[in-house]
């Protein structure tokens, strides 16, 4: 915040306070920074092996796991070929999915709450948003496969949908659809949370003198408060697609467990058919770890979702730089 | 949230018909309708389906007694120990995350100098934010092998140190409560305006001071609404039990030192036994994993409902802006 | 780490006093880890051995996976190490697999489809692909194209079901890969053209399709009819030695055990 000079007594506590403080928050950084450091080179060797084809498409990638996970005794043969396009193209799919249907549900939501809503409603969404943000993700996996995927599988797909792909791929209802509408109902309330106390926070100095200028409340919240209120929708979305990225448990109940990525081409068929994003490959294969070749690969995978977030990070502070004239960030 | 709900002054709502709104507008109000009573809906389904089926199949010898193994599902007893696994920790990775997560946000917010290192930190703590709960385990796995912290769980007979116990998994649970508290305890910070801070110092009052006196109380209601977020991770997260906690159906004790036994031991939460006795798990129980995710369910619930009496007692302090 | 270390600091001391008497405890602990298959099979076996020898031994059991159980006793974390995977060509050398029981892998599809027995042929056939149509299958009930369920490369049981059902037949590309039997027994449960294989504890509920003309269930797998059956084992560094030993050589040998072992699993005997 800002340099203010509180120096009149206690400079001493001060400076102690502050390194102390610094101390503690270096030890988060000291111990982030070493698990970034052992997954890296853990991950090492898979990415050495492949070079940037690691990245690329090409083969199956669940053909190719099994190949690495049956790789001979002698470590000069360890079988490391691996093109996970699939899975990465699953995981940016599954995540920005949620994520841009995320945030517009829960601006408006957040709007919703602040502004709009009645008194008695407001008390009800309040501890409802705040519920939906702790029910664990195992629960909702639980409803998902037991409910939505047979639901999806019995009445949104059609025979001839699955004829359709049936060389390719199977039709069940563990499907991109279920994935992605699971995950938004899972990322909306933290950012819906973060969104709330940010519009709140907005002086109401500024929407009155909006007001008073005749301006109408839709145009006034929308042109002022949330306006105001960007640097803490940034946030609320960084954190939200962090969270998404990293959700594992639910994402492998649910999202299909075959290594596809889906088509667009195939039109409506591309919603319901399966994929499976890094995180829930880690899970559904952590089993294996043990096995050198194949724990590498799978630290491979946890590396590329840890230079996600790094980047995520990087550019959620970009994006608040222009903002801050703005005194919010 | 809750606390800005409830304590911020009424906000000037104009009274004002939306009949002189454009059209455009008005479709936009309805939307905000949409996805406010959307929210409901869902978590009016969820919770409705979770309580009939936690009526249908929970019954309360579950809670009272032991877990046993078996094939079986009617012998498979309750979920006496999963519950107190949860509840145990839950406490100790919030009692980790809650200190540090709030000297982490106030030495961002008001200190924060190097700003170089400031950035590394707050990059650092959305890194973990991303990271997979099952890479977490794995990596605490392998840190709590060192000899070193053979405190906290045991060495086993083969002279290696297995690395499996409440004590280790809570402290890895505390790295993904972290971002959560460091991030609502920062924004609550934020939002406090500077005068209040400038006043405090004219009066005399030294930086730390400042901090503790009127900064931290100020940022109660934000850092409760970030150690219940938080405990609600913790509660839910189902790889590092299974990793970092054994997933043992009993709490299995270590040693003979009351309560600092069973913090070295293993043991299981409720999300471990949902998750094993699920399709997802080997344990073919549906029914018991239906019964345990409404119990889970209901103490996430009460946790939100205790954090809001204890915000809501407070008065929160009004800025003049 | 450092700030817990702190917080902790007191408990610190408190562990080191405490260490003392728990070292000099005079019960034998076998610590084991490993599998979720086998695991409640060796938490009841470990139970019933207390019960017979008047609780001697002190028994911890954690889960995680045939993998960690393998890598744990590897690295002297534990005792025994629960696996439902046979030894693999990358384990750590100097391990002991013990065999302690079998378990029957069937072959299942949607109750909807009625079909009774399939020939290694029709199974190889129905899991790489080559059967593209359910009609091309006597007997069975629906048609339509398979849906193919089989389990991750790491799952003991997808490594068995290779082995002795396909041989070097490769499973089709199409295939969703489940992490457990559960969701292989839900996914065929909810789909009429799925064909999936799972433990047979998970079968019930579900239509057993039988292999090369014997039924899959608990009788026909211990009379060794039944083919389709995989390994239970209990790794130990080294040949076991003292209590891990007595219990080892227990399971195998005492009638007890093989009374245990048979309520849902087989028995070597």
């Amino acid at each position: 915040m800002a340099d203010l000079p509180g120096r009149v007594s206690g400079q001493r506590q001060d400076r102690r306070a502050e390194l102390g403080l610094g101390a503690l928050a270096s030890c988060v950084l000291l111990l982030i920074v070493g698990m970034v450091v052992f997954v890296f080179g853990k991950a090492w060797p898979s990415f050495a092996h492949n070079g940037l084809a690691w990245f690329g498409g090409g083969g199956n990638v669940d053909r190719q796991l099994t190949d690495i996970f049956n790789s001979p005794a002698n470590p000069s043969n360890y079988v490391y070929k691996m093109h996970a396009w699939p899975l990465l193209y699953g995981t940016a799919v599954t995540t920005l999915g949620a994520v841009v249907i995320g945030i517009t549900f829960a601006l408006l939501s957040a709007v919703f709450i602040v502004e709009f809503a009645p008194a008695q409603l407001r008390r009800v969404l309040e501890p409802v948003v705040r519920l939906l943000a702790a029910v664990p993700s195992v629960i909702y996996g639980l409803i998902g496969i037991l409910v939505i995927v047979p639901f999806v599988g019995n009445h949104l797909i059609s025979q001839g949908r699955k004829e359709s792909v049936q060389f390719v791929v199977q039709l069940n209802g563990t499907s991109l659809l279920v994935a992605v509408l699971i995950l938004t109902v899972m990322i909306v309330p933290i950012m819906i949370a973060i969104m709330v106390d940010a519009l709140r926070a907005v002086p109401s100095a500024w929407t009155e003198g909006s007001a008073a200028l005749g301006v109408n409340r839709w145009r006034t919240i929308w042109s002022i408060s949330v306006r105001a209120a960007r640097p803490a929708i940034v946030a609320a979305a960084v954190l939200a697609t962090a969270r998404a990225l990293g959700e594992a448990i639910m994402l492998s109940m649910v999202s299909g467990s075959v290594g596809f990525a889906p088509n667009p081409i195939d039109g409506l068929t591309f919603f319901v058919e399966p994929t499976r994003p890094l995180a829930a490959t880690i899970v559904d294969n952590a089993e294996g770890l043990s096995v050198k070749p194949f724990g590498q690969t799978l630290y491979a995978f946890a590396a590329v979702l840890l230079v996600s977030s790094m980047f995520l990070s990087l550019a959620g502070w970009a994006a608040k730089q222009p903002l801050r004239k703005y005194g919010n960030a | 949230m809750a606390a800005h709900a409830h304590a911020v002054a009424p906000r000037t709502r104009a009274v004002e018909s939306t009949r002189s709104w454009r059209t455009l507008d008005r479709i936009g109000l309805l939307f905000c309708w949409a996805a406010g009573i959307a929210l409901c809906l869902i978590t009016a389904a969820i919770v409705l389906y979770m309580l009939v089926k936690g009526v249908q199949f929970l019954r309360p010898h579950l809670l009272v007694t032991h877990p046993q193994p078996d094939l079986d599902q009617s012998k498979t007893g309750g979920f006496l120990d999963p519950i107190l696994g949860t509840l145990i920790l839950t406490v100790i990775g919030i009692s980790v995350a809650l200190p540090l997560g709030v000297a982490t946000a106030v030495w961002l917010t008001e200190y924060g100098r190097p700003a170089s290192l400031a950035r590394a930190v707050e990059s650092g703590v959305e890194i973990v934010a991303g990271t997979p709960s099952i890479v977490l385990a794995i990596f605490g796995l392998v840190v709590f092998q060192q000899h070193i912290f053979s405190w906290m769980s045991f060495t086993a007979q083969g002279n290696a140190v297995f690395a499996r116990s409440f004590l280790t998994a809570g402290a890895m649970m505390s790295l993904i409560a972290l971002p959560l508290v460091v991030g609502s305890t920062r924004e609550a910070l934020q939002s406090i305006p500077r005068h209040v801070r400038e006043a405090s110092y004219a009066l005399g009052k030294s930086r730390f001071a400042t901090i503790r006196r009127v900064l931290l109380p100020a940022a109660r209601p934000g850092m409760a609404t970030g150690a219940t977020l938080g405990m609600g991770r913790i509660a839910g997260d189902t790889a590092i039990v299974v990793i970092l906690l054994g997933a043992s159906l009993q709490l299995q004790a270590e040693g003979s030192t009351p309560l600092l036994k069973t913090l070295r031991g293993t043991g299981s939460t409720l999300t471990s036994y949902v998750y094993n006795n699920s399709p997802a798990g080997e344990g073919n129980a549906p029914q018991k994993a239906y019964a345990a995710a409404f119990v889970l369910l209901l103490i996430v619930v009460a946790l939100n409902f205790a954090v809001d009496v204890l915000v809501r007692r407070r008065k929160e302090p009004q800025w003049i802006r | 780490m450092s700030s817990k270390r702190a917080r902790v600091a007191g408990c610190l001391t408190l562990a080191a006093l405490a260490a003392v008497p728990a070292a000099a405890a005079a019960k034998p602990t076998v610590t084991m880890s490993g599998s979720t298959s086998v695991a409640p099979l060796a938490a009841k076996l470990a139970s019933a051995y207390n019960k017979q020898f008047h609780h001697s031994t002190v028994f911890k059991l954690a889960q995680g996976g045939s993998d960690i159980g393998v890598a744990d006793v590897a690295a002297g974390r534990v005792t025994i190490g629960n696996s439902s995977r046979d030894p693999k060509p990358t384990d750590p050398g100097g391990l002991v697999f013990n065999k302690i029981a079998r378990d029957a892998v069937c072959i299942v599809t949607s109750p909807q489809n009625k079909i009774a027995n399939l020939s290694q042929a029709q199974v190889q056939g129905l899991f790489s692909g080559k059967i593209s149509d359910w009609n091309q299958v006597p007997g069975s009930t629906v048609s339509g194209a398979p849906d193919v369920i089989v389990r991750t490369a790491p799952s003991g049981t997808q490594d068995a079901f290779q082995k002795i059902f396909m041989g070097t037949a490769k499973v089709t590309t199409a295939a969703s890969q489940k992490a457990s039997n559960g969701l292989v027994a839900q996914a065929v449960k909810s789909d009429p053209r799925a064909v999936g294989y799972v433990s047979l504890a998970f079968a019930k509920g579900l239509n057993d399709a039988g292999y090369k003309g014997v039924a899959c269930n608990l009788r026909n797998a211990k009379s060794n009819q039944y083919g389709g059956v995989r390994n239970f084992w209990m790794v130990t560094r080294g040949p076991a030695k003292g209590a891990a030993k007595k219990f080892i050589s227990w399971i195998k040998h005492s009638s007890t055990a093989n009374r245990i072992i048979a309520t849902g699993w087989v028995p070597l005997h």
